[in-house]
C-alpha cells in the first residue's frame, strides 16, 4: 500500500505541477496572437507533425489553444477557490467559536444554500451579473463558500475542545487571539484538503458555465468554450473536443489524486 | 414521531428560506423584467411606465410578498419566454427530468455497490486498483465531456440511440425510455464514480470490525460476511451520499439536458438564464432547491427503516 500511495502520490503532484507549469509558462512562450491566429487552408485538420494536437473549426492551433486555455482555467478556479475561502473562512468559524444563535442562524442559512445545486447558483448568480470572467469566479466562489463554511465550523467544533484551547483561554487570552493564534493553525490541514479538492470542482464547474455560455467569453480560451465549439464539429473532428476534455480531466484528476494524498497525510484516521 | 414530526417544521422554515434566497438572488442583481420585456433600446418613459405597471418600483419586501402569496395560491406567473402558465411548463418538464434522474441514479447504485464491495474485499490488490482508479477517473470528467464522447460513440458511430430529443412517457413509454438512455448514462456515470469510492471506504472500514472477525472464526461463509453482515451496515451512509449526490445530479442536470436537447427541467432552466426570462428562473431555481431538499428528508427518513439503531436513539 504504501508503494501504491506514492506512485499516486508522484503522478498526482506531476500532474498539477505540469498543469500549473504549462499555466505559468505557456503565456509567456506563446502569445495571444499565435493562439488567435486562423489558417483557413487548415481548418479541422488531425493531429499531424504541423500541428501536433490538429486544428479547430477556424484553422487555429489546438495545442496553442489548449495550453493558453490552461491560464484562463486554473486562474478562475484560483480566484473562486479564495473567494470561497474569504467566504467560508469566517463564517464557520464564527458559527464554530461562538456556538449558541449565532451558529444556529448561520448553520440554517449554510444548510439551505446547500440545497441549490452549485451549479444552478453559480449559473443563476453568473447569469443575472452578465457572463464574464469576473462575474464566473464571484459566481463559482460564492456557490462553493457554504461547503467550506461546513467544513471550517467542523474542525473548530473538534479544535476548540482541545486541552490547549482551555489553557490558553485560563492563562487569559482573548477571543482574537484564542482564534488566530490557537485554532487557525491547527483547522488547516483540512481546509487545505477540502480547498484542493474545492479547486478540481471549480475547474469543473468553468467549464460548465463556458460550456453554457455564461462563463469565459470568445475569443479567450478556455477548455470548457472549446469543448462547446467541437459540438457543431464531432463527427468529422473528434478531436476537437477529446484535447480540451483530456486537459479537463488530468487536471482534475491530478487534483483528486493530491487531495486524497493530503488528507491520508493529514488525517492518520482516514488510512 | 417527534423526529419526524421536528423534520416537517424544519422543511417549512428551510422552504420559506429556500424562496428569500432565490427571490434575493434574482431580484437584487442587475437586470429587471422590465428590460427583458422591452429590450435595453426600449424608450425610458414606456419602460418606467412599465416598471410601475408591474410593480418593480414597490419595496422589495412587498415584491417578495406578492410572489410568495402567488406562489402559495397556485399562480406561479406566465413565462416571458414561453408566453404560457409557469406551472403547466414546470410540471410537464418535471415529468421529463423524472425519468433521467431515476434512471441515471438507479445505473449509479447497481454498477457502484457491487464494483465498491468488490473492490473493498480486495483491498491494496489489483483489482482495488482498478476499480479505485476507474471511479477517481470517473469524478474527473465533466459531465458533458462524457455526453460528448457517448453521443460520438452510440449515437454517431454504432447509431443504437438517438442523440438528442424527448419523447413523452405518457404517449409512448419505450421510446421516451430509449431517448432518456444517453442523458442518463451520461449523468449516471459520474455519479457511479463517486458512489464507488463511497461505498469502497465504508465497507473497508467495516471489513476490519470485530463483528466481521468473529464471523469469520465462527466459520461463515465469506460471501455470507460481506453480502449480509457487512453491506448491511455500509447501506446507509452510502445511501445518505446518493441522497446528497441528488444536488450535484440536479446541477449537471442542466449542463446534461442541453447538451442532448433533452427537454427537461435542466434545459427549461437554461432557457430561461439565457433569456433572463425572470420569473421562470425563480421558478425553476425554487423548485430544484425544493426536490433537493425534500429528497434529503426522504433519504433520511429511509435510513431511519434501514438502520434502527438510528431509531433508538
Amino acid at each position: 500500500m504504501k508503494r501504491l500511495l506514492t506512485i499516486k502520490a508522484l503522478i498526482g503532484f506531476a500532474l498539477v505541477a505540469m498543469v500549473l507549469g504549462v499555466a505559468i509558462f505557456a503565456p509567456i512562450f506563446i502569445p495571444e496572437e499565435a493562439a488567435n491566429r486562423m489558417h483557413m487552408t487548415a481548418r479541422l485538420k488531425s493531429p499531424s507533425g504541423l500541428y501536433w494536437l490538429g486544428t479547430d473549426q477556424l484553422g487555429r492551433d489546438l495545442l496553442f489553444r489548449v495550453m493558453r486555455g490552461a491560464r484562463t482555467s486554473l486562474s478562475i478556479a484560483v480566484s473562486a477557490v479564495l473567494i470561497s475561502l474569504l467566504l467560508g473562512l469566517p463564517l464557520g468559524l464564527i458559527a464554530g467559536f461562538y456556538r449558541g444563535a449565532i451558529d444556529n442562524v448561520l448553520m440554517r442559512l449554510v444548510d439551505t444554500l446547500l440545497s441549490f445545486p452549485v451549479l444552478l447558483l453559480a449559473l443563476v448568480i453568473s447569469a443575472m451579473l452578465g457572463p464574464s470572467i469576473p462575474n464566473a469566479i464571484i459566481a463559482i466562489g460564492v456557490a462553493f463558500a457554504p461547503f467550506l463554511a461546513r467544513v471550517v465550523r467542523g474542525e473548530v467544533l473538534r479544535v476548540v475542545q482541545m486541552p490547549y484551547v482551555e489553557a490558553a483561554r485560563a492563562a487569559g487570552a482573548r477571543d482574537q487571539r484564542l482564534i488566530v493564534r490557537h485554532i487557525l493553525p491547527n483547522i488547516m490541514p483540512p481546509i487545505i484538503v477540502q480547498a484542493t479538492i474545492s479547486l478540481a470542482f471549480a475547474i469543473l464547474a468553468e467549464a460548465g458555465l463556458s460550456f453554457l455560455g455564461l462563463g469565459t467569453q470568445p475569443p479567450q480560451s478556455s477548455w470548457g468554450l472549446m469543448i462547446q465549439a467541437s459540438r457543431d464539429y464531432l463527427d468529422v473532428a473528434p478531436w476537437t473536443a477529446l484535447v480540451p476534455g483530456a486537459a479537463v480531466a488530468l487536471t482534475v484528476l491530478g487534483l483528486n489524486m493530491s487531495g486524497d494524498i493530503l488528507r491520508d497525510i493529514f488525517d492518520p484516521r482516514s488510512k | 414521531m417527534t423526529y419526524v414530526l421536528n423534520r416537517l417544521l424544519s422543511i417549512l422554515l428551510t422552504l420559506f428560506l429556500i424562496s428569500v434566497i432565490t427571490f434575493a438572488v434574482t431580484t437584487i442583481l442587475p437586470g429587471d423584467v422590465a428590460t427583458m420585456i422591452m429590450g435595453t433600446q426600449s424608450n425610458p418613459e414606456a419602460l418606467a411606465g412599465l416598471r410601475k405597471s408591474l410593480g418593480l418600483n414597490d419595496p422589495l419586501l412587498v415584491q417578495y410578498g406578492r410572489w410568495i402569496y402567488g406562489m402559495a395560491t397556485g399562480d406561479w406567473g406566465h413565462s416571458l419566454v414561453f408566453k404560457v402558465a409557469i406551472s403547466e411548463l414546470l410540471i410537464q418538464k418535471i415529468k421529463a427530468s423524472a425519468l433521467i434522474v431515476v434512471m441515471s441514479m438507479a445505473i449509479a447504485l447497481a454498477c457502484a455497490v457491487p464494483l465498491g464491495v468488490w473492490a473493498a474485499v480486495h483491498r491494496d490488490r489489483w483489482q482495488d486498483g482498478v476499480a479505485s482508479t476507474s471511479a477517481l477517473v470517473g469524478v474527473s470528467l465533466p459531465d458533458f465531456f462524457w455526453g460528448i464522447m457517448m453521443i460520438l460513440l452510440f449515437a454517431r458511430a454504432l447509431g443504437w440511440f438517438p442523440s438528442s430529443g424527448f419523447a413523452d412517457p405518457a404517449t409512448n413509454p419505450g421510446l421516451a425510455v430509449w431517448h432518456a438512455c444517453l442523458p442518463a448514462f451520461a449523468l449516471g456515470l459520474g455519479l457511479m464514480a463517486h458512489l464507488t469510492r463511497m461505498t469502497r471506504s465504508t465497507m473497508t472500514g467495516i471489513l476490519g470490525q470485530e463483528y466481521i472477525r468473529v464471523g469469520r472464526a465462527k466459520g461463515l461463509s465469506e460471501r455470507v460476511i460481506v453480502w449480509r453482515y457487512a453491506l448491511a451496515n455500509a447501506i446507509g451512509p452510502v445511501m445518505t451520499v446518493a441522497g446528497l449526490q441528488i444536488g450535484y445530479l440536479f446541477g449537471s442536470i442542466i449542463v446534461v439536458e442541453t447538451l442532448f436537447n433533452y427537454t427537461g427541467m435542466g434545459w427549461l432552466t437554461y432557457q430561461a438564464l439565457l433569456n433572463r426570462d425572470i420569473p421562470l428562473i425563480q421558478a425553476t431555481v425554487f423548485v430544484i432547491a425544493a426536490v433537493v431538499m425534500l429528497t434529503n428528508l426522504v433519504v433520511d427518513l429511509l435510513y431511519l427503516y434501514v438502520d434502527p439503531r438510528v431509531r433508538l436513539q
